[in-house]
């Protein structure tokens, strides 16, 4: 059997290329063609004659129906994805995606569906792995003592209390009422006191010589006549300014009285007539407990000289009738107006 | 010419028939073997021509019916086909069936003949 040299068959694969054989296609074609070539050589043809034989047979419109016809039945075979790509950058990382997204998908389904399962059945498992505590399990034990918890309290001071010495007594006699009685039902009994007896002493309920000859009642607490600035109970500091007391302070002749005082005494201020200045100004100031004016000072003034004239004025006062709280006389800051007024 | 391309009408429907069935007797078979070898054996009446053949290799080769090896032969790559077993049943079947045709057209072509058998 006569070989084909290298350059006749080079001759067919380049005549088999300008027609644009499937790459796929072309050493079976190529061995197929040269087999026929040599075929021919062997019938005693020349290679010319064979060449041109084959070119007849391989025309190109049969190689080119030959290369239609693989690539549609290697379509077949193609996915829609070879088919989207066909002739464009496959390395480029977007046909990897679409060619692995149904196994992709597949297995993050099933890891996803997983991963739930076991989260949701996590605390079921856990409870099984772990048994629940028993009831005799004790981890520590304490004791409780208990605490007495006492007031830190310190006892006021006692206060030191003088014995009040023998109460004065004024002396007594008995003296009883007497009720209406029968006469059968009478006790005879002492006389009852008569008016001398009553001379030197009180009537009480019993027959007492007393120790004093004093004849008033008095309470026996407080001011007693003998306790001479003996404070029983601490008391409040003596000077206590009110600013409302039962009794209230008052001028001695009444409100037309010092509206006469203030009238005599009170000079309009030249500053203030000549700047037509009228009005009230407010002074405060305390009435003593002896009834003296003090502390006397301006609330709201008006100026122009009224303010210290009124001042002064009110400094002037006679002493007033003190204000009385629960009888006794106390301090009390009193608010007076005093009106300029222009005629 | 004229009496070839009427027997390629025919060889077209039959070729798959055809290959299969001389790969079932040959075992292994190269393209231009199998043209070379229905030739002969039809004494030049059947020429399969390359375009008609490689794609009915090719269908076949897909469909799972063959398999291939290729075996560089004087410096060019030569394509083997062999059969599967899926291959060689269709083998079977199809040789069966084209049998079974053949006889239905002969019926069909000559009932005279027929009947006097």
């Amino acid at each position: 059997m006569k070989r084909l040299q290298n350059n006749k068959i080079e001759l067919l694969s380049n005549y088999l290329k300008k027609n644009g054989l499937n790459p796929e296609l072309f050493p079976e074609i190529l061995d197929h063609l040269a087999c026929e070539a040599e075929e021919r050589l062997w019938d005693g043809d020349s290679f010319e004659q064979a060449f041109s034989n084959i070119v007849e047979t391989a025309d190109p419109e049969t190689l080119h129906i030959l290369s239609v016809e693989h690539n549609h039945l290697l379509a077949m075979e193609k996915t829609l994805n070879d088919i989207v790509f066909e002739g464009r950058n496959k390395s480029y990382g977007a046909y990897q995606l679409r060619k692995g997204y149904n196994s992709t998908m597949q297995r993050s389904v099933l890891l996803g569906v997983t991963f739930f399962l076991l989260i949701m059945l996590l605390p079921n498992l856990y409870a099984r792995l772990v048994p629940d505590p028993e009831k005799n399990d004790i981890g520590f034990e304490v004791k409780l003592t208990p605490v007495d918890i006492k007031m830190e309290s310190t006892p006021p001071p006692p206060v030191p209390v003088e014995k009040p010495k023998a109460e004065p007594q004024p002396s007594t006699r008995k003296f009883t009422s007497y009720d209406v009685l029968p006469d059968n039902m009478v006790e005879l009994e002492a006389t009852p006191p008569t008016v001398e007896d009553f001379q030197n002493s009180l009537p009480g309920h019993e027959t007492v010589e007393g120790n004093s000859d004093l004849m008033d009642i008095v309470p026996p607490a407080a001011e007693a006549p003998a306790g001479k600035g003996k404070a029983v109970e601490a008391e409040s500091p003596k000077e206590e300014t009110f600013m409302v007391v039962e009794q209230a302070p008052a001028y001695i002749g009444g409100n037309a009285a010092m509206a006469e005082f203030l009238r005599k005494n009170l000079k309009y201020p030249e500053q203030a007539s000549r700047a037509n200045i009228q009005g009230r100004v407010f002074i405060s100031f305390i009435v003593g407990s002896d009834g003296r004016i003090e502390d006397v000072k301006t609330l709201k003034g008006i100026g122009f000289g009224c303010d210290e004239e009124a001042e002064r004025v009110i400094k002037l006062m006679p002493k007033w009738k003190a204000g009385r709280q629960s009888g006794t006389p106390v301090r009390v800051r009193f608010n007076l107006p005093v009106v300029f007024q222009m005629e | 010419m004229d009496t070839n391309t009427t027997s390629n009408e025919y060889v077209r429907g039959t070729l798959k028939t055809i290959v299969l069935n001389l790969l079932a007797e040959q075992k292994r078979m190269y393209g231009y073997e199998i043209t070379q070898e229905v030739k002969e054996r039809t004494g030049g009446a059947i020429a399969l021509t390359f375009g008609a053949l490689y794609p009915v290799l090719h269908k076949l080769e897909q469909d799972g019916f063959l398999v291939t090896e290729s075996v560089e032969v004087d410096g060019r790559l030569r394509k083997y086909y062999s059969l599967t077993t899926p291959g060689s049943e269709a083998a079977r079947t199809k040789t069966d069936d084209l049998e079974r045709f053949v006889d239905a057209i002969r019926l069909l072509l000559a009932p005279k003949s027929l009947a006097t058998e």
